[in-house]
């Protein structure tokens, strides 16, 4: 795939860094903070678990393309989808249809958003990462997620290996803000 | 089509208490009919919980004295908890119930998995499953939200477990869950294990070989619907305070030797930690990455946990410490954490630090020297076929090693010259027996238990073993050959055997535990309590209540945690008493009081002792005996339980219960506290309700 221009979007860092515990606390919370609910159907992340073999596992985030393709794909554009004045693209739920453009539209694999309640046609919506856009602390999966290995950046996914080489990250210290100044302590302690 | 939304789930006509944290319904599945059918859960709850009280309440109703593990009437229940999959921590652990295949008596137990396979199965709209009858032919059951299929296993019957995992996923998608047995389990090895992903697995109980009896090779599942949760602010707290979690990063981490203390062995790997099951806050199972498989020419990831280290040396027994069992307020460590390795620093300031965190030295075994790539080798032998690792390790293997330096063996032919320093020796017999090679093969698939008296106990069983030495007293100690304790399981946390280092009103409660239960119960009831009850209970302990209201505590503790759920790691938080009911109610949203959950957990364990006593005939006598050949073997120190000591504490005991002291069953009074009349009437009829 050629090099998308991205926005800020959640990365998650290399196991050298913080390796991912493969919990779906990330996922749950998701759920929990915009829904109330913990379902398959309404994370707007995926952990993609790693098989037999390796047991690794890979988040699978939106990756906030500046082109935003589902952006441009969704029938109700800018009154469903919509892009906030820090580039977030992010789904107003009242007016979403359920039609799927935008999932579909999605160039990556697997697309990057979900939809909910999709055997009730009516009810179904478009799930899609806002970043928390209107949540004080930014991201609740960044929040909640028990071994810090997840940031903001906007690197493409697997190329952050460590908050603190992201030149990115350094920049947008307030999705970086639970972090903190202490993580570079607490990974050398962590290590002993 | 996905199952139900957050309204169809709190707006069912049938949860008149608006439960949130539940999903409704329950599925049967009948393997003989090839049928399903819904059972509504609010029939169940909240009045008995979910998880394993659930379960006891099932198998109560439904499965009737007469039944063996291996007959389709067995049923195995397996039930989530209402926390399963809310993202409140330790939720993610479920519990599977029924008539198990491998302790001795034949009696009802237990077996806790973790894993992704519970929230699945609330993802698709079931809180849980109850299996029942027995297919023709090699089956597994596809549920996917609504559907549910029973499909031909003939193309998976014989495959390992992770090239069924694969094959099934293969054919149906990774975003199907799925729990599997591996050979061990077709060919109803008594031991044999069910294993989800990330290799958890539920050992203990061989219910493995009771999906074996009923021809059932896997069930898989994908759901897609949701699961509402009452009260999230709480939850969110919940997910910072419990097992007070550094959050802090977790880097992969290279080592260089793996093993006990003593038994390390030297070898390259990389440590990384990893959670067992959803939702969890902490990450305290081990992924053992870039090891040499056995199987293939390439280097694989597994994960290991409490007793695989044992597999890459067993030269002495664990050293320990008071407090890993009796803790201050400034000295407390959830379990979890030792086994992440992310010890919180210990305050040398309280008053009681030097006698709590004095070394206790291990006995030495020297039953097999380090040897990483074997250690590898046994470990992945047992993940694939399916075989618990417990029952190999610490009672199979052992047993083995000291035999063979005893002579028991001189005149048996394994096919091959014992030596469990050889790993071509150790891999021919875990092969034999996962497969029933041979006539040794064969009699060991039946359980060390009933090989060792089928082989002669006397000899096989009994026949000292002179290589123990106790450290804390520099002389040889008597350990019999079989590290056998009640209920055809193996010494854990019993002060003697493996794990032994522990105190005397420590192996006292432990003890007593096992004694009221059908399995070992060290897997759930490790005894934790505050250090100050530990001063007191060391003064007399056959005489101590302190110690009866410890043991009763801990007991309801695991009923607890396997019912909410919660887990064993973070259960329970001595200094936080009321955690798990704070958990239930922001889950469920019904309130829940640490006494209200306390009198649940009493009435689990009651239910748990109806089944034992109306099917399989428990009595004090049963009891005693079951337990009582394990202490007379020395503890570290040297000391056995005193008979008359023993039967003081038990009588003590059963007064505290409410529980006949003769006869060991429960006063019609003690049913009817727990709301279990209907129990009380049942033991009546049968002439199981003593008078005072
Ligand atoms: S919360 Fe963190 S550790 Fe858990 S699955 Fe998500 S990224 Fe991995």
């Amino acid at each position: 795939m050629e090099q998308r221009q991205l926005g800020k979007h959640v990365v998650q860092y290399s196991g050298a860094y913080s390796f991912c515990a493969g919990c779906n606390s990330c996922e749950a919370i998701c759920g929990l903070v915009h829904d109330g609910v913990v379902s398959p159907s309404y994370n707007r992340l995926f952990i993609e678990r790693g098989g037999t073999r390796d047991m690794v596992c890979h988040l699978k985030s939106c990756q906030q393309c500046l082109d935003h393709p589902c952006y441009e794909a969704c029938p109700k554009k800018d009154v469903a989808m919509c892009v906030d004045e820090n580039g977030i693209t992010y789904v107003n739920e009242e007016y979403c249809v359920g039609c799927g453009a935008c999932q579909r539209a999605c160039v990556y694999e697997p697309a990057r958003i979900n939809l909910s309640a999709a055997h009730k046609k009516k009810e179904r919506k478009s799930k899609k990462c806002d970043l928390c856009r209107t949540r004080k602390n930014g991201p609740a999966c960044v929040e909640y997620c028990p071994v810090r290995c997840l940031g903001v950046s906007t690197e493409p996914e697997g190329q952050v290996t460590d908050p603190k080489l992201d030149v990115a990250a350094k920049k947008l210290s307030v999705f970086t803000g639970n972090l903190g100044d202490k993580t570079p302590e607490l990974a050398a302690d962590s290590a002993n | 089509m996905p199952n139900k939304t957050i309204d169809e789930v709190l707006n069912n006509p049938e949860n008149k208490d608006k439960l949130y944290g539940y999903v409704g319904q329950i599925l049967r599945l009948n393997l003989t009919t090839k049928t399903s059918e819904i059972v509504s859960t609010y029939k169940y709850v909240p009045k008995y919980l979910g998880g394993r009280e659930l379960c006891n309440k099932i198998f109560y109703d439904e499965v009737p004295p007469g039944t063996d593990p291996f007959d389709p009437e067995n049923k195995l229940i397996y039930m989530t908890g209402a926390t399963t999959a809310t993202g409140i921590p330790t939720g993610g652990r479920t519990e599977m119930t029924g008539i198990a295949a491998n302790n001795l008596p034949s009696q009802y137990s237990f077996s806790g998995i973790g894993g992704w396979i519970g929230a699945e199965f609330k993802f698709a709209g079931y809180d849980g499953i109850i299996i029942e009858g027995a297919a023709d032919s090699p089956t597994y059951i596809k549920i996917d939200d609504e559907s549910v299929e029973f499909l031909s296993a003939e193309d998976e019957w014989g495959l390992k477990v992770h090239d069924t995992q694969r094959a099934l996923n293969d054919k149906h998608g990774y975003d199907f869950k799925c729990m599997v047995i591996g050979p061990a389990g077709e060919n109803l090895c008594r031991n044999a294990s069910i294993t989800t992903s990330n290799d958890n697995v539920m050992a203990k109980s061989g219910f493995g070989a009771v999906f074996g009896s009923k021809k059932l090779k896997a069930i898989i599942c994908r759901g897609t619907g949701v699961v509402p949760v009452a009260n999230i602010e709480k939850l969110l707290e919940l997910r910072l305070k419990m097992g007070d979690p550094y959050m802090r990063v977790s880097p992969l981490q290279p080592q260089t030797v793996q093993g006990l203390p003593g038994g390390e062995a030297e070898g390259n790997w990389v440590r990384g930690n990893i959670s067992c099951s959803h939702g969890c806050n902490q990450h305290c199972n081990c992924l053992m990455m870039g090891t040499k498989s056995v199987f293939a020419d390439e280097d694989i990831n597994h994960v290991e946990k409490c007793v695989s280290p044992v597999a890459y040396g067993f030269m002495n027994d664990i050293p320990n410490t008071i407090n890993a069992n009796w803790m201050t307020e400034q000295n407390h460590m959830q379990p979890c954490k030792l086994l992440s390795r992310e010890f919180s620093e210990p305050d040398p300031t309280d008053p009681y630090f030097e006698e709590m965190t004095a070394p206790i030295l291990p006995d030495i075994f020297n039953f097999w020297k380090p040897d990483f790539d074997k250690g590898n080798m046994i470990n992945e032998l047992c993940n694939e076929y399916g075989l618990d690792k417990w029952d190999v390790l610490i009672w199979l293997l052992p047993w083995l090693a000291m035999g063979q330096k005893e002579g028991v063996f001189d005149d048996i032919d394994f096919g091959m010259p014992v030596d469990v320093e050889s790993s071509e020796f150790v891999a021919h017999i875990l092969e034999s027996i996962a497969y029933r090679k041979g006539k040794y093969g064969d009699i060991l698939a039946e359980g060390m238990a009933r090989a060792i008296r089928t082989l002669g106990k006397e000899k096989f069983g009994e026949t000292n073993y002179s290589g123990r030495f106790s450290q804390i007293l520099g002389k040889p100690l008597d350990l019999p050959i079989s590290m056998e304790t009640a209920w055809g399981h193996s010494f854990h946390w019993q002060g003697r055997g493996f794990e032994a280092t522990i105190t005397k009103p420590t192996w006292l409660a432990t003890t007593i535990e096992l004694m009221t239960s059908s399995r070992d119960m060290q897997t759930v009831e490790h005894h934790h309590d505050k250090y100050e009850n530990h001063i007191k209970a060391v003064v007399a302990p056959y005489d101590s209540q302190v110690l009866v209201d410890s043991i009763i505590m801990n007991e309801n503790k695991g009923e607890m945690k396997d019912s909410v759920t919660c887990c064993e790691w973070q259960s329970p938080d001595i200094y936080w008493s009321s955690m798990e009911a704070e958990m239930y109610e922001a889950a469920t949203g019904y309130p829940m009081t640490e006494a209200e959950l306390n009198q649940s957990a009493e009435r689990s364990k009651l239910i748990y002792r109806a089944i034992l006593i109306r099917n399989f005939e428990r009595s004090r006598k049963m009891e005693v005996e079951a337990v009582w050949p394990g202490i007379s073997i020395p503890d570290p120190w040297g000391e056995v339980a005193d008979w008359d000591g023993f039967n003081r504490l038990v009588d003590r005991y059963y007064d505290t219960r409410g529980w006949d002291r003769e006869t060991a069953w429960p006063y019609r009074e003690t049913w009817q506290r727990a709301g279990l009349d209907f129990i009380a009437d049942d033991m009546e009829k049968i002439g199981k309700l003593p008078t005072k």
